[in-house]
């Protein structure tokens, strides 16, 4: 009954659809296409930007670091790739498993999953990290990043990760920053053959310039090819130094409190209920002027027009459609447009929910309250690097942290308990 | 031909019936019961396991016995047509009837104990949550009272990082909410699971009799997150339990960094 030929038939279409399914394509990095029309680079220059930075950062599935760069190699073989596991339990591709579906395969926070998240799922190739130790305009330290993986951010789609082993956790660090390097030097390509890479004119044997019809010299495109051009590729691994210092810097940036400005372990009640006397003060007043943002009853609703770095970059894309350019150049631009989640405004925090993003210890509020919180329109009190002056003292930051952490706790933040039904008919009042 | 295919449906509860028996061998029997009130629920799960097992075998075996006796191909006899047997139509419906409502009635004291009777003090108060647990998509946060003993103070402590630290052997009552969607709070270990709908706290008490990590895993689809929406509960005696808050509050407090060495 097997050999009837209808289920000879039924049979190879189950299998092709069953191999078909099976054939999987390896994945590739796309490149970052707001910042390449924005930039005007033609196609022949994008395809040699993905090519310098394969050679560079190789692919999803097989990653690659120059020693310069200072990364693991082995952490990142472990996290990249299809997610695997080897027959000693050990865990391989765990980006692909854990990461990918909300921060895409580019890092670039474009993920499958990514479009229902509010807010968006982080976009590591700016290099820009709202919750760290570090001064506003450093990079996040190594613990930071870990922090993160470990506590999730409460109030967002991130999870926690710390049921991973910490070998596991530690990998998925190094990754994040690989994708950040990769996706800060592919803007820094795509600037570099803007600034630098000219047309230059045709040249003969002779070293004489080529001339066209009408007596001009013929212009050709200069090729992005550092493997073969000297200059290039020293300017090339130059801003690559730069990225990576910048990196390495990360711990030098750690903001510590001055030790005598920290308020003691043994405060008495009164105290800490001076303490939040004064930070109350400082919040509604004009040095801090906290409420400008956060509004005059800490819900957030002060201004709520600016964005956050991520989704000013799309807006500044958006705004640049209006301008007139030639046809081709503004389908290109609707292309990469259609692609784009919708714009939202940075809406400061309610102060009064007790959810804190950025970590919840004391420490954590003093840090945003000092740095402000990089990629926002949140902005630091303190100095903006080591030997500068900030507006507030450390003392006064650590007031303000104690009135924030008892902000959640005033009556007016509790939910209102449900009044008791009237159960009296009204009519019975006579 | 009837041999293939009546042997074929007899594989059915031999094949079911191995499932049960070899599961302990492919690890996916039921996890082991480390609460006091978990035995209760498996010994349910057993008695209902055998009684149904039982109707299954007795009725796949009937099954096959008469797909082989009046096999198409080997019967050539003409079809006898009967009205039905009156008696035996009564008889399986009171027989069915009978045995559920005797189910019933016998776990009603089980699920009273896990679902209808919280733990009480010797005043009989319902005893305090020891633990606040929200679900969010997709993680499980855990607030604790603090030194207070009050919920929604300022000496909260406040977990993100999915792990539940409890005290062992004693009477625990926890209060779960849901931030957002439905979840569901399960842990397999304590044969537990309470939905939580949004806007509505529900109670869950147990005590647990074994120290160690166990699983918390999310029970309701909750989101595409929801396979991975996992935690862990860790049963520690109450000096270990008093440490472990004690080092809670000394992290929430933290207002000094370590600068790692230069390298």
């Amino acid at each position: 009954m097997i050999f009837r030929l209808k289920y000879l038939r039924l049979f190879c279409c189950l299998a092709v659809v069953v191999a078909a399914g099976c054939d999987t394509v390896e994945p590739s990095f796309r490149l970052n296409m707001v910042e390449a029309v924005s930039n005007d680079t033609g196609d022949a220059y994008q395809q040699e930007i993905q090519n310098v930075l394969g050679g560079m950062f190789g692919s999803p599935d097989a990653p690659y670091v120059l020693p310069e760069t200072g990364l693991d190699q082995a952490r990142l073989q472990v996290a990249a790739g299809p997610a695997w596991s080897d027959q000693a339990g050990t865990n391989h591709g765990l980006y692909r498993r854990h990461c990918v579906h909300c921060h895409g395969i580019n890092g670039d926070g474009r993920g499958p999953t990514a479009r229902f998240l509010n807010p968006y799922p982080r976009d590591y190739r700016p290099g820009i990290y709202k919750f760290k130790s570090t001064y506003n305009a450093s990079k996040p330290t190594d613990e930071d990043l870990h922090r993160v993986l470990i506590n999730g951010v409460p109030g967002t789609g991130m999870p926690s990760f710390s049921l991973l082993p910490g070998s596991e956790v530690e990998s998925l660090v190094e990754y994040v920053k690989y994708l950040s390097i990769r996706g800060q030097m592919e803007t820094a390509l795509i600037r570099y053959v803007y600034d630098d890479l000219d047309e230059e004119e045709a040249l003969d044997e002779k070293g004489n310039p080529i001339l066209d019809p009408n007596g001009e010299p013929v212009m050709l495109r200069v090729p992005l090819d550092p493997e073969n051009e000297p200059d290039q590729r020293e300017a090339i691994l130059e801003i690559l130094g730069e990225i990576v210092d910048g990196w390495n810097a990360a711990n030098e940036g750690i903001i510590v409190p001055a030790e005598d400005q920290i308020p003691s372990d043994s405060r008495t009640p009164e105290e800490i209920a001076a303490s939040v006397v004064r930070g109350r003060e400082l919040f509604y007043g004009v040095k801090a002027n906290c409420v400008k943002c956060h509004g005059p009853t800490g819900l957030g609703d002060g201004q709520q027009d600016d964005q956050d770095y991520w989704n000013k970059v799309n807006k500044v894309f958006l705004e640049s459609l209006t301008q007139k350019t030639s046809p081709a150049v503004e389908a290109v631009k609707q292309e990469v447009a259609a692609t784009l989640y919708p714009v939202r405004n940075a809406i400061p925090r309610d102060l009064r929910l007790g959810i804190y993003r950025g970590g919840r210890r004391r420490i954590d509020i003093f840090w945003k309250i000092y740095a402000g919180i990089a990629g926002t329109p949140m902005p630091g009190l303190g100095p903006a690097s080591a030997g500068a002056t900030g507006t507030l003292t450390e003392a006064e930051m650590w007031d303000i942290v104690e009135y924030v952490l008892s902000l959640p706790y005033e009556p007016p933040s509790q939910p209102q308990k449900a009044l008791p039904e009237n159960l009296n008919p009204i009519s019975s009042a006579g | 031909m009837r041999l293939f295919w009546s042997f074929l449906f007899f594989l059915v509860p031999v094949l079911g019936v191995l499932t049960f028996v070899l599961a302990p061998y492919f690890n996916i029997a039921l996890p082991p019961d480390v609460s006091e009130h978990g035995r209760v629920i498996d010994n349910l799960f057993m008695f209902i396991l055998y009684l149904t097992g039982a109707v299954f075998v007795v009725t796949e075996s009937v099954l096959f016995y008469f797909m082989w006796k009046y096999d198409a191909g080997s019967n050539d006899k003409p079809v006898k047509f009967s009205h039905g047997s009156h008696v035996l139509e009564i008889v399986w419906t009171i027989l069915p009837a009978v045995t559920l409502l005797f189910i019933a009635i016998y776990q009603m004291q089980a699920w009273a104990v896990a679902k209808m009777d919280p733990p009480r003090d010797a005043q009989g108060k319902i005893i305090d949550p020891i633990c606040e647990v929200t679900g969010r998509q997709f993680n499980w946060d855990f607030r604790y009272p603090g030194p207070d003993k009050e919920l929604h103070t300022e000496d909260d402590i406040v977990r993100t990082d999915g792990k539940l630290y409890l005290p062992v052997d004693e009477e625990i009552l926890l209060r779960i909410n849901s931030a957002d969607v439905l979840h569901s709070f399960f842990l397999p270990n304590l044969r537990l699971k309470q939905d939580v709908v949004p806007g509505m706290k529900q109670n869950m008490w147990f005590k647990a009799t074994k120290t160690g990590g166990y699983d918390i895993v999310c029970a309701e689809l909750c989101g595409w997150g929801h396979y991975k929406m996992k935690g862990r509960v860790f049963f520690l005696t109450r000096d270990k339990f008093e440490a472990k808050l004690t080092e809670m509050i000394a992290e929430k407090n933290t207002m000094r960094v370590k600068v790692p060495e230069e390298e």
